[in-house]
């Protein structure tokens, strides 16, 4: 299989071009010679007109393929391409005039060869620089593609086709056919020559260069035209190629649609600015509005909108008053005004109406907008914007003027829409800041919940004389609630249960406290009623005064198979006696840990001591137990919780403990939710 | 929730509870109690006959104020507790040490 070569559109068609240029040239002059020596040479002119077309088409494909593969398309570039051409096709042409006057009345002047040969140059020249012309303006036309633009503009490319064939019908005449043909091609053109959309977008200066470069096009479109009129007047012209309908209507098409450009912009010349400034406030709009990016502030969007502001009015002068957090005011982004005078600018400009008027407090500061005259030196007119965030009045946009009543409509409109912006992007800035540090906050409070939970203890010291097993859950992230064992000696046991006063973080810290102190005094081999006084002396000194800490303290004798307790305001315990089938709470007197903090608290610590027996069940729990609440709002209570011990008794430590805490959480139902920390140790003697 | 009435009664300040004092909002009642004592009352009855519920945190409150008001010679009284929630008390052991009343009558015997 022959691979075929990928061709270049644009070199294929140049050289297709070029070639047929060379070869219409040698038909001509093929043909002159055949005259100059008398002789048939048997050419028709059809053949040249053939050429021509080619010609003509090939110019056309190959402005049409290398004006859309540039890369460099914007306005001022097209018409100078147009331009530039246009002076190349006119100034060869004037040195070939120039060249003739120099040959006087002499006879190379005369001669047919010579003369024929400039003619095929400039013929060239002309149409290369109309059809780069055509295909330039068709780009601008097409700038703003609607349907029937492009419908129009295809209609035009067949008119224009068709007309090159043109010639084989009307032979050079300038008849009514040819008349009518260009009336067509002139209508379209002017038809054509209304899309100027791409004029407004030129900036001032853009706008004169390109005032300049069309006329550079008008005149050398005037200038060579005159050029073919006086070939078509001159008889040393064996075949004319210039008196074609295609290229007639050409010139028509690119002298319309230059003029129509010349006098649009140069009447959009005095309001060019406006629409620069919309597209400038359009962009800034667009700024404003993207979301801060990471490693950016606030500021920056404030920076922004000052500027914005002060190039949408033209102000002056200008800056922000801004309010922290500890309701200081402070100025920021000052344009155009000295430290000192933007204070006294500031206090002259509060002190008039309707300024005066504004109240930080104030909900709604949103919608007002103050202006008014000022009488400071040059300053004559002011504009105050508040800027707000979520009902709260964050600061103020001022601008001045020097001239009076400086503010229309149209900018208070625009400014206000541009603090608008700016406010939400700064909102945006910071409820992100705000989310970013709650994950920090949550990532902190898992680390917090993992060394809480491993204050609690992982094993439950005991001997074969009882089982225990023990549970805890918090209702926040970390909890207060406390238990542990410590052997006092092979066959003695201490055992605290403790709950501490609030909930949440300040909970989780006086729950460590209190499992040093258990550690520290535990050491001592205290009775329980000494442990209780000596952690009251100690939590008092470092507690907060508002808090205490509620606790059981037990020692179980496996040896004396007896259970000495004291409590410290912590709910009493339930215990099972298995002789009578009976559960019952222990009574005893007592009071909360960091109650009272002097030495009378001595007298409210009480100590008890029992025997226990094979199959009694002890459960020690904290008072989430019995407060937790179902959805008609009815407590667990006491007397729910020994009904429960009781019908578990017969189960072991953790398969009571188990079915208890199921049971709390069935009475309170799925939907409730979990206020309090939970927490209990069942012991069960053997 | 929880529903916090100053009300004063023939020179007496009467605060007024009603719903439940949790760890939410045990720092409205203590703003309560420090209002009520930095306007110098010496009397200080809280009705609590409309209280639901209160958890260690608003107990803490009550708590805070016993040595302070101890020292000032300033009066707290509970009065109209209902029976759960004196039951919190009792287990606590506050009711040693805090003015507990069962009606607004014996109460306003107490501070005659």
């Amino acid at each position: 299989m022959i691979k075929l070569p990928n061709p270049n559109i644009g070199k294929v068609s140049l050289l297709v071009a070029i070639l047929t240029w060379l070869a219409l040239l040698f038909v001509d002059i093929t043909r002159i010679f055949g005259i100059i020596n008398q002789m048939e040479s048997g050419v028709s002119p059809d053949v040249s007109f053939v050429l021509e077309i080619i010609f003509f088409i090939t110019v056309y494909l190959f402005y049409n393929y290398t004006i859309s593969k540039s890369e460099d398309n914007d306005f001022l570039n097209l018409i100078w391409r147009g331009a530039s051409t246009g002076l190349v096709a006119s100034g060869v042409s004037i040195l070939i005039g120039f060249f003739y006057s120099l040959l006087g009345e002499s006879k190379l002047a005369s001669d047919l060869l010579l003369k024929n040969f400039f003619y095929h140059v400039n013929f060239a020249l002309i149409t290369l620089f109309l059809i780069s012309c055509s295909l330039l303006w068709k780009h601008l036309i097409l700038y703003q593609k609607s349907k029937n633009v492009v419908k129009q503009w295809q209609l035009f490319e067949i008119l224009l086709l068709v007309s090159m064939f043109f010639i084989f019908f009307n032979k050079n005449s300038l008849d009514y056919s040819f008349l009518f043909g260009l009336v067509i091609l002139t209508v379209f053109s002017i038809s054509l020559s209304i899309n100027l959309k791409w004029i407004p977008y030129l900036t001032f200066k853009e706008k004169w260069k390109s005032i300049l470069f069309l006329a550079i096009i008008i005149l050398s479109t005037a200038y060579l035209f005159g050029q073919i009129l006086r070939y078509s007047e001159s008889d040393l012209i064996l075949v004319n190629l210039t008196d074609n309908l295609f290229l007639i209507g050409l010139f028509s098409f690119v002298f319309f649609y230059s003029l129509f450009s010349f006098l649009v912009t140069l009447f959009n010349l005095p309001t060019s600015s406006v629409f620069e400034q919309k597209l400038i406030e359009a962009i800034n709009f667009q700024r404003l509005s993207q979301s801060i990016k990471p490693g950016q502030n606030e500021n920056q969007v404030l920076d922004i909108l000052i500027d914005s502001s002060m190039s949408a009015a033209y102000a002056d002068a200008g800056w922000l008053e801004i309010k922290d957090p500890e309701g200081q005011s402070f100025f920021l982004h000052e344009r155009f005004v000295e430290k000192d005078s933007t204070h006294q600018l500031y206090r002259h400009i509060n002190a008039l109406k309707p300024f005066s008027n504004f109240d930080w407090e104030k909900t709604g500061n949103e919608n007002i907008i103050y202006q008014g005259r000022i009488e400071h030196n040059p300053y004559k007119s002011a504009l105050v914007v508040p800027l707000v965030i979520n009902q709260k009045t964050l600061g103020r946009l001022y601008l001045v003027k020097e001239v009076k009543d400086g503010f229309n409509k149209e900018m208070v409109n625009i400014i206000s829409t541009f603090v608008g912006q700016a406010c939400i992007s700064v909102e945006n800035y910071r409820l992100l800041n705000e989310a970013i540090k709650n994950e920090r906050y949550k990532e902190e409070l898992k680390i917090a919940q993992r060394v809480q939970r491993s204050l609690l203890p992982k094993t439950l010291h005991h001997d074969k004389s009882f089982e225990i097993a023990a549970f805890s859950v918090a209702a926040d992230e970390v909890g207060g609630d406390y238990y542990e064992t410590y052997p006092l000696g092979p066959r003695k046991f201490a055992i605290i249960i403790g709950d501490v006063s609030g909930k949440g973080t300040s909970a989780a810290f006086n729950m460590s406290q209190m499992k040093g102190i258990f550690h520290s005094l535990v050491q001592l081999n205290p009775s329980p009623a000494e442990f209780i006084k000596k952690a009251n002396s100690a939590l008092g000194l470092c507690l907060e005064k508002n808090h205490f800490i509620t606790t059981s303290f037990y020692i179980i004798d496996t040896d004396q198979k007896t259970i000495t307790y004291s409590r410290a305001g912590h709910c009493p315990t339930l215990y099972y006696k298995s002789a009578q089938n009976e559960c019952d709470y222990l009574s005893i007197d007592g009071m909360g840990l960091g109650i009272l903090r002097s030495g009378l608290f001595d007298n409210y610590v009480h100590e008890k001591t029992f025997v226990f027996q094979q199959g009694d069940v002890m459960l020690l729990y904290t008072d989430g137990i019995i407060e937790a609440k179902n959805e008609s709002g009815t407590e667990f209570g006491y007397e729910r919780l020994k009904t429960v011990l009781k019908s578990y008794c017969h189960l072991s430590p953790k398969q009571i403990q188990e079915k208890i805490i199921s049971d709390v959480y069935q009475f309170i139902g799925k939907t409730a939710i979990m206020d309090d920390d939970y927490s209990m140790v069942v012991i069960k003697f053997k | 929730m929880l529903e916090i009435k100053n009300i004063k009664e023939n020179n007496h300040d009467i605060l007024l509870l009603e719903g439940e004092v949790d760890a939410s909002n045990s720092v409205e009642l203590d703003s309560s109690i420090q209002q009520l004592s930095e306007e110098g009352a010496t009397v200080i009855l809280v009705d609590a006959s409309g209280l639901e519920y209160i958890s260690s945190a608003g107990l803490g409150v009550f708590m805070s104020y016993l040595e302070d008001f101890q020292e000032r010679n300033v009066k707290m009284i509970i009065f109209g507790l209902k029976e759960k929630v004196h039951q919190v008390f009792v287990i606590l052991g506050l009711d040693k040490l805090m003015n507990i009343k069962k009606s607004k009558e014996e109460a306003l015997e107490e501070v005659k």
